[in-house]
């Protein structure tokens, strides 16, 4: 792929994953949410039974598509190699309290642009922070941030986390009744699986082909002056708010609403949209991608993305048990309008990710230099 | 002759972009070419009479490539990479 079609072919992806991301609403997920990296694995997390939060359970197929497709699609291009090694316990503490930082915005950066996309203006303050967070990366990385190399590891050890979600995939399918769904509230609300396991799929394949990822897009731009991954960002952007404004105008359900009120599986709380997306956003550079991005690493062979990827389930089991999370506003029976965001918990949680994000950049900035 | 090396940290290649140009060798930073690697990692494009711009070869480094007309042509891997 050259440098004019590869530009060509991130903005065409980018498009496509738009118009999925916004089908994928009218077709049952919930609002501003075709796809969410955090929400789906707190659902399948709680799908799975590893929390008890009844409003969010269900196995969501998108996951296990984005896998499989950016498995398949690495395949097919002699690309699937498995990897890892470069500090997997520092990676899923990473990955841990990326988690702790979407749950307080609620949302991974995927949905804080299909959040902008319908109209929802909180998450502008969400992307302020995450551009924030993305830039105390970017300095550690120039300082000399590493986690170290990756070693070559065998097939079975790449090949297992596709394998797990083939297995997840025929537990929702054929064996159902072992499995937790919610009745009510986001976790009720969603696509039909062939739709969504489609979806998955074709985004997983997509974003394998052209490495799209959220905070990569920024870190390039800051680092390199080089726009071709923001370009991705932009076009899902673009994509996802002119199909949610014709699907405004032609369905009966709400697509696009502009404000920062009373917004789907949203909180006007700014300073903890701002804190929690730092947190991701910071927590994202280190580990070298976006939430989306680990899975497609993981589907890849990469076994510390897929540790990542357990470090983000447990995260959020840990949100939905420890009351972490954020809650969305609401409007109580006497008509008051409540803001809601993340509890006293879930403040402490966002400070001490902070905290233990910028200790594991400094470790391995300044620490390694002291080692040699 | 044009090479690009890959490297296993962004430090790494910052480090490698200094000795290129300590060497004079004409050097700059980049985001990996898609083409090369599925990686999104850092790599420098370098025009170099030799592979290396140091004796020993960095530990950081990943792989070089020389870039031909033909394309890319593998001229160092890492071990286990």
């Amino acid at each position: 792929m050259k440098l004019k079609n590869e530009k060509l072919a991130i903005a065409l992806a980018g498009l496509g994953i738009g118009i999925i991301a916004a089908l994928l609403v009218l077709f049952g997920n919930p609002t501003n949410m075709g796809f969410c990296i955090a929400c789906f694995l707190r659902d399948t997390a709680g799908g799975l039974k590893l929390h008890s939060a009844a409003v969010v359970q269900y196995v969501r197929p998108e996951i296990i598509g984005l896998v499989l497709g950016s498995f398949i699609m690495a395949s097919l291009n002699k690309e699937w190699a498995p990897k890892g090694g470069s500090a997997p316990l520092t990676r899923f503490i990473l990955g841990f309290f990326v988690m702790v930082g979407c749950l307080a915005f609620l949302g991974c950066p995927f949905r804080m642009i299909l959040r902008l996309a319908g109209g929802d203006l909180n998450a502008v303050f969400g992307l302020i922070g995450f551009v924030a967070g993305i830039l105390c990366g970017v300095f550690f990385l120039n300082k000399g941030y590493s986690l170290k190399r990756t070693y070559k590891q065998p097939k079975l050890e790449g090949a297992a986390f596709p394998i797990i979600q083939v297995i997840v995939l025929v537990l929702l399918v054929g064996f159902s009744s072992l499995l937790a769904f919610s009745e009510s509230g986001p976790g009720s609300k969603h696509a039909p699986i062939i739709i969504a396991l489609a979806a998955g799929l074709i985004v997983g394949a997509l974003a394998q082909r052209t490495r799209l990822c959220m905070v990569g897009g920024i870190r390039d731009a800051v680092l390199f002056r080089e726009f071709k991954l923001l370009l991705g960002f932009i076009a899902i952007f673009v994509a996802a708010l002119v199909a949610n404004l014709i699907l405004n105008g032609t369905q009966e359900a709400t697509f696009f609403k502009l404000g920062t009120q009373s917004q789907a599986v949203s909180h006007s709380a700014q300073l903890w949209n701002v804190l929690g997306m730092m947190l991701v956003g910071f927590g994202c550079t280190l580990l070298g991608g976006c939430p989306l991005r680990q899975l497609i690493l993981a589907g890849e062979g990469n076994t510390d993305s897929a540790v990542t990827v357990l470090g983000l389930i447990v995260g959020a089991a840990f949100c939905h048990n420890f009351g972490l999370a954020g809650a969305a506003d609401s409007v109580n029976d006497a008509g008051e309008y409540i803001v809601g965001g993340p509890g006293i918990n879930g403040k402490v949680a966002v400070i001490l990710g902070l905290i233990v994000v910028t200790i594991i950049a400094c470790v391995n900035t300044f620490g390694k230099k002291e080692e040699k | 002759m044009t090479y690009i090396a890959t490297f296993f940290s962004h430090f790494g290649a910052i480090r490698y972009k200094k000795l290129c140009e300590s060497k004079g060798w004409p050097a700059r930073v980049m985001p990996v070419p898609r083409d090369l690697s599925s990686s999104c990692g850092t790599c420098v494009r370098y025009e170099g009479s030799e592979l290396c711009p140091s004796d020993q070869m960095p530990e950081e480094v990943e792989q070089i490539v020389e870039v031909t007309q033909s394309g890319y042509v593998c001229r160092h891997r890492a071990m286990d990479s």
